[in-house]
């Protein structure tokens, strides 16, 4: 369970069917622990005309239906609901399998490298500890996970790869993101996973939700 | 059953539907038609017996009614049409039978006409849709876009065909909402965005449409560094270069670049209509009075 500080807080509307309710202004643990309890509280019984629910990485998003319903009034019911306390879902816990480096990840002893480290001894560092699912969505079956120790972090590359095959497991900003989907990236491309995190011929298409934890292993 | 087939399709001819919501946090915007009104408009030029239509854009398509008969409807834009060489009214509606050759090309205005059918299109659905996502490859025909040589099937018989009223085009400002990232940008910046006249650009698709900024608008406004947070179809956005861009129904699912304020509904079919090389100019209007507009449109 866990109050949300109310001055980090703001509610604005997005366009004319839409509402953010953002913790923070910055990523960190809290307000993403935040961000998610409150869409599982939404998702468990959204206030009326609100058609969808999307947990981000420090707000959650609310589609709303005009002709059923405004701003006013579901603000109104966020504000209710924002002064109780919010209990996220039991999460599921997920193993991912990942080849490290090679050209599965071309990026990883570069990325060794800049933080003092061998290649294997990264790789144990990155797979010490199970990473929470920071926010999904950003494409089809994307996953943000974090956070690494402040030791791990580094910078995105100075430039974006045009694409990274699906599979990509990808590192920058103390996470590590998981691509389900042929996409562009400036992060480093550390290794690979078979698991696909999207399959549009099941509803729901992803299998990753945010507030999940995941354990990776090196195959 | 009826059958059509594709003869030339321009770029980006797609199917459509009212589209794909609630995957937001699977990675998937909704799709669905750049001009709503205009797609629901062809739906009752054709007496539609489903959500179904295909949108096209300034170059048009050809088709040939290869067996059987629909009635089929057309709007949205100015464009060309012919029935087997001969003329027909845009906007406008006629029967087809098997043989009939449908050419619809250029006109002098708009980017985005639809066509539609009154027979229920025979297109699996994907995550309860056929809208194409020309982002994440998903709906239509295996997810895309139409070209020479598709075939298109139909069953059954559609409604009653109407013939909606004519529509005032309405010439003035985009009308936005102010939102997510407002006041992060100074009162003048705010200020000298509604008075601008920006332009539209031919980097438009159904992702985004690019905007020059030859008043120097947000030529300051440095990147800013912003965590991601969900994008809105109208979701006016402003890169680390100064380039506003309006997100479109294919738009990311979410983004970190500021945003000043979201078009609203009602407009943004209005804007997906403006060609490239446009003045547009936008306004701000209340929440309150945004939904008044969509309220006082509705068909």
């Amino acid at each position: 369970m866990m109050s949300i500080a109310p001055t980090r807080r703001m509610i604005v509307p997005m366009g004319d069917c839409g509402i953010l309710v953002r913790f923070a202004a910055q990523l960190d643990e809290a307000a993403n622990a935040a961000a998610i309890a409150f869409a599982d509280t939404l998702l468990a019984s959204p206030p009326a005309g609100v058609e969808e629910v999307v947990p981000s990485l420090v707000s959650v998003f609310l589609r709303y239906d005009p002709l059923h319903t405004d701003f006013d009034t579901v603000c109104g019911e966020l504000r209710l609901q924002l002064t109780g306390q919010h209990s996220a879902r039991a999460p599921d816990t997920h193993t991912i399998g990942i080849i490290f480096g090679g050209s599965d990840g071309p990026d990883l002893a570069e990325v060794a490298g800049a933080l003092a480290l061998d290649p294997a001894s990264f790789i144990a560092r990155h797979n010490a500890a199970p990473l929470r699912v920071l926010a999904t969505g950003f494409a089809p079956g994307f996953v943000y996970c974090g956070f690494h120790p402040d030791d791990l972090i580094l910078p995105r590359r100075q430039n974006v790869r045009p694409m990274v095959p699906a599979g990509s497991v990808l590192f920058a900003a103390g996470q590590t993101a998981i691509a389900a989907t042929d996409i562009p990236t400036g992060w480093h491309v550390i290794g690979r996973t078979d698991f696909r995190n999207f399959d549009a011929r099941t509803d729901p298409p992803t299998q990753l939700r945010a507030g999940d934890f995941l354990t990776f292993e090196a195959r | 059953m009826t059958r059509l087939r594709i003869d030339r399709a321009g770029p980006l001819v797609s199917l459509q539907d009212p589209g794909r919501f609630g995957m937001l946090s699977h990675g998937i915007s909704a799709s669905g038609p750049m001009d709503t009104k205009s797609f629901a408009r062809a739906g009752r030029w054709a007496g539609a017996s489903d959500a179904s239509g295909v949108e096209f854009t300034m170059a048009g398509l050809d088709l040939t009614v290869l067996d059987g008969e629909t009635f089929a409807g057309w709007d949205g834009g100015g464009f060309t049409i012919g029935l087997n060489g001969e003329l027909l009214d845009w906007p406008g509606q006629t029967r087809l039978v098997a043989g009939d050759r449908l050419t619809i090309s250029a006109g002098p205005y708009g980017n985005y006409g639809y066509l539609r059918f009154g027979g229920r299109l025979e297109v699996k659905p994907v995550l309860g849709s056929i809208a194409t996502s020309t982002r994440a490859r998903l709906g239509g025909l295996s997810g895309k876009t139409l070209a020479a040589g598709d075939e298109l099937v139909l069953e059954g018989e559609g409604g009653e065909p109407q013939a909606p009223e004519p529509i005032a085009v309405d010439e003035g400002p985009i009308r936005f909402v102010w939102g997510l990232h407002a006041e992060m940008f100074s009162p003048d910046v705010r200020q000298a965005f509604v008075a601008a006249e920006f332009r539209t650009t031919p980097t438009m698709d159904r992702m985004g449409v690019r905007l020059g900024d030859p008043g120097g608008v947000f030529a300051n406004e440095k990147i800013l560094s912003l965590v991601s947070d969900p994008v809105v179809s109208g979701d006016i956005q402003i890169l680390g270069d100064g380039t506003p861009i309006v997100l479109m129904r294919d738009h990311q699912p979410t983004g970190g670049y500021p945003r000043i304020g979201t078009v609203i509904s009602v407009d943004l079919s209005r804007f997906a209509q403006i060609r490239p090389n446009r003045a547009v100019s936008f306004t701000p209007v209340s929440l309150a009075n945004a939904h008044r507009i969509l309220r006082s449109q509705l068909p």
